[in-house]
């Protein structure tokens, strides 16, 4: 078992490790305190190729395997996790389906935009009633002579104030359930197509993430992703690939979590001498760098198993759920180690803290992922 | 128009530890392109694109240099191909020795028209092959080089000089060293860094280079640590602070630092 990054892994790590430091974290703070979009990234992402990195060059993409995907995430959620989850929304969540059942056209219209980082996506699924019990959804997609009309609402879509292309799941049959229902590509401008206001939040507070409501929104048939029905499918098959994202972004927050208790830990004196030579906080570090090695392989492993073509559903759950749950504890103990400064916003920890709870939720309940674990344990 | 830029592989004394004996770890310090480099590659690329000319990477030292990763890390950073000379009897090679041999490998790729190189290394700092270098080449060197135009025979430089810019025209080939802030290195973009396995490695073997024989050698025979005072402590009360600056220079004074 080789567990060496490839030469290209360890430079692309490296690569954005040093666009991060330089470009990304100097905002971060900012970002979060202002609950400002970093705009003025995008272009930079985009000429970085992060933005749609395991798409082939063909389509726009950087034609890069999923594990160096991840490890790009990880490194742009180290400097910032708002950064992080505006790429990987719009690259796991929007661009993925587009290139994965989009037609040729919709390919020429969408894909190389989207892959190039031309123009933003956003995935639209979670509606006010059905958050973990996606097939719920009450939003409607009505078939008329020139097309569909979408009516209905809905929430926490990230990137929706900036995006262009929106992947926008709705009940071709409502009385199917999960199997009536259907995707479609919206864009910004459609009439009957608006944005709400942004959600004010605990964490990622640079991302974006209101309302978006259809109103007898007109789309032509072209707009159907895959065929009627297929919409539950799409949506499961999308999150399957996205929670390694984000078990990614959980990963490079708990590393960012950790980096800065070491610093601390070495400065800061008490009892004549810094705190790093106290039992208890190298005691804390030691869990600390354990369970974060723990989450790099899961998170790593999932990734693998994708490149390879192997089914990934039970590892990218396993890597989601712990390196989720990890990022909260290690962001815990982070604060911990940082004492009554930890508690302030002259430290990042407390940043840390605030943006790992969110990768517990996310694309994917940790309760869900502990049922699709459950189920495969079980078979 | 050929263009060649020096560039080296080492490790940065950043990332090494100094054990409790004096010797140095270097066991965590990661090979990486001297941190100067890179702002040479991108002067040398700004001119390669105006100019429409080759960019050719060229590296000489011990065994690592010439690694896969080591060859990727320069391609990616916009040189056209990459020239390596590794030889582990380079790995301790003096300043002037490495400079000869960088020298014949110039000469071997033929036709170069400028070689650029960074302000100095990043474990070394010597800041002295540039010079000897062009001295060897039979080429002027400019130090602190900020920007570089024109064409081959035909070349403009400016440099840093105290208080201002220096402006010169150079007619032939030259040597420059670029200054440290003469621009911020790109960051390659994951395309590039994918690219960079596909280019061209050219590999030349020392004993196959033409490098004038040493009149003298230079061996390093000894190393030391300067000697460290144990460090004072002194607290001071503040509460008057016209009484706690007279104790400050007094002590500043006995302590022989005023």
């Amino acid at each position: 078992m080789d567990f060496e990054l490839s030469d290209e892994q360890q430079l692309i790590r490296d690569a954005v490790r040093e666009f991060a430091e330089a470009e990304v974290a100097p905002i971060a703070a900012e970002l979060d305190r202002d609950h400002r979009f970093p705009t003025e990234l995008l272009p930079r992402l985009a000429e970085m190729n992060l933005m749609g990195m395991p798409y082939p060059e063909k389509v726009g993409g950087a034609g890069a395997d999923y594990l160096s995907y991840v490890i790009a995430i990880e490194e742009l959620s180290r400097a910032c996790a708002s950064t992080s989850v505006v790429v990987s929304a719009h690259s796991s969540l929007a661009t993925w389906p587009v290139f994965k059942f989009g037609t040729e056209a919709q390919h020429e219209r969408y894909l190389h935009d989207m892959a190039s980082g031309r123009r933003l996506g956003a995935f639209a699924l979670t509606e006010p009633a059905a958050g973990t019990d996606a097939a719920a959804g009450t939003t409607t997609a009505t078939l008329h002579a020139d097309g569909y009309a979408l009516n209905g609402s809905k929430m926490f879509i990230t990137n929706a104030p900036y995006a262009e292309v929106y992947i926008v799941f709705a009940k071709t049959d409502p009385e199917r359930g999960a199997r009536g229902m259907s995707a479609f590509i919206v864009e910004k401008d459609t009439p009957g197509f608006s944005v709400g206001e942004a959600e004010h939040k605990l964490g990622i507070r640079g991302s974006s993430t209101p309302p978006v409501y259809f109103s007898d929104c007109r789309v032509p048939k072209e707009a159907l992703l895959g065929v009627e029905g297929d919409g539950f499918k799409i949506a499961m098959a999308t999150l399957d690939g996205g929670r390694i994202g984000i078990a990614a972004q959980a990963l490079g927050i708990a590393q960012a979590a950790l980096d800065a208790s070491v610093a601390y830990a070495k400065e800061r004196v008490q009892f004549g001498k810094p705190i790093a030579a106290l039992q208890a906080i190298q005691w804390m570090i030691a869990d600390m760098a354990t369970e974060i090695d723990a989450s790099r392989l899961l998170v790593y492993r999932a990734a693998s198993f994708l490149d390879n073509g192997r089914p990934y559903s039970t590892e990218g759950a396993m890597a989601k759920l712990f390196a989720s749950e990890t990022a909260t504890r290690v962001a815990g103990k982070a604060i911990q180690i940082h004492g009554g400064y930890g508690y302030t916003e002259s430290y990042p920890v407390e940043r840390n803290y605030r943006d790992a709870k969110i990768t517990e939720i996310y694309e994917g309940t940790s309760e869900v992922q502990r049922m699709v674990i459950a189920r495969s344990a079980l078979r | 128009m050929r263009i060649v830029v020096t560039y080296k592989w080492t490790c940065d004394p950043e990332e090494a530890t100094v054990r409790a004996d004096g010797t140095v770890d270097w066991s965590r310090a990661k090979p990486g392109i001297s941190t100067y480099d890179p702002v040479a590659m991108e002067l040398a690329r700004r001119l390669a694109d105006a100019a429409g000319a080759e960019l050719i990477g060229l590296t000489a030292g011990g065994k690592g240099v010439g690694t896969p990763i080591a060859a990727k890390a320069a391609l990616s950073r916009g040189l056209d191909r990459v020239v390596i000379i590794e030889d582990e009897s380079l790995r301790e090679a003096g300043r002037s020795e490495l400079a000869a041999v960088l020298a014949a490998a110039v000469r071997r790729i033929g036709d170069v028209d400028l070689v650029v190189t960074g302000d100095s290394s990043v474990d070394v700092a010597a800041k002295m092959v540039p010079t000897v270098l062009a001295g060897e080449l039979g080429w002027p060197a400019v130090a602190e080089v900020t920007a570089v135009t024109g064409q081959a025979g035909a070349l403009r430089v400016e440099r840093a000089i105290p208080g201002g810019v220096q402006v010169l025209e150079i007619s032939g080939s030259a040597v420059l060293a670029a200054s440290a802030d003469a621009a911020v290195p790109h960051v390659p973009g994951m395309k590039e860094l994918l690219a960079a396995g596909k280019k061209p490695v050219d590999r030349l073997e020392l004993t196959a280079l033409d490098v004038p024989a040493r009149s003298a050698v230079m061996t390093v025979t000894g190393r030391a640590r300067p000697e460290r005072k144990a460090r004072k402590s002194q607290l001071i009360d503040t509460s008057d602070p016209a009484a706690a600056a007279a104790e400050l220079v007094t002590a500043l004074r006995v302590a022989g630092a005023l």
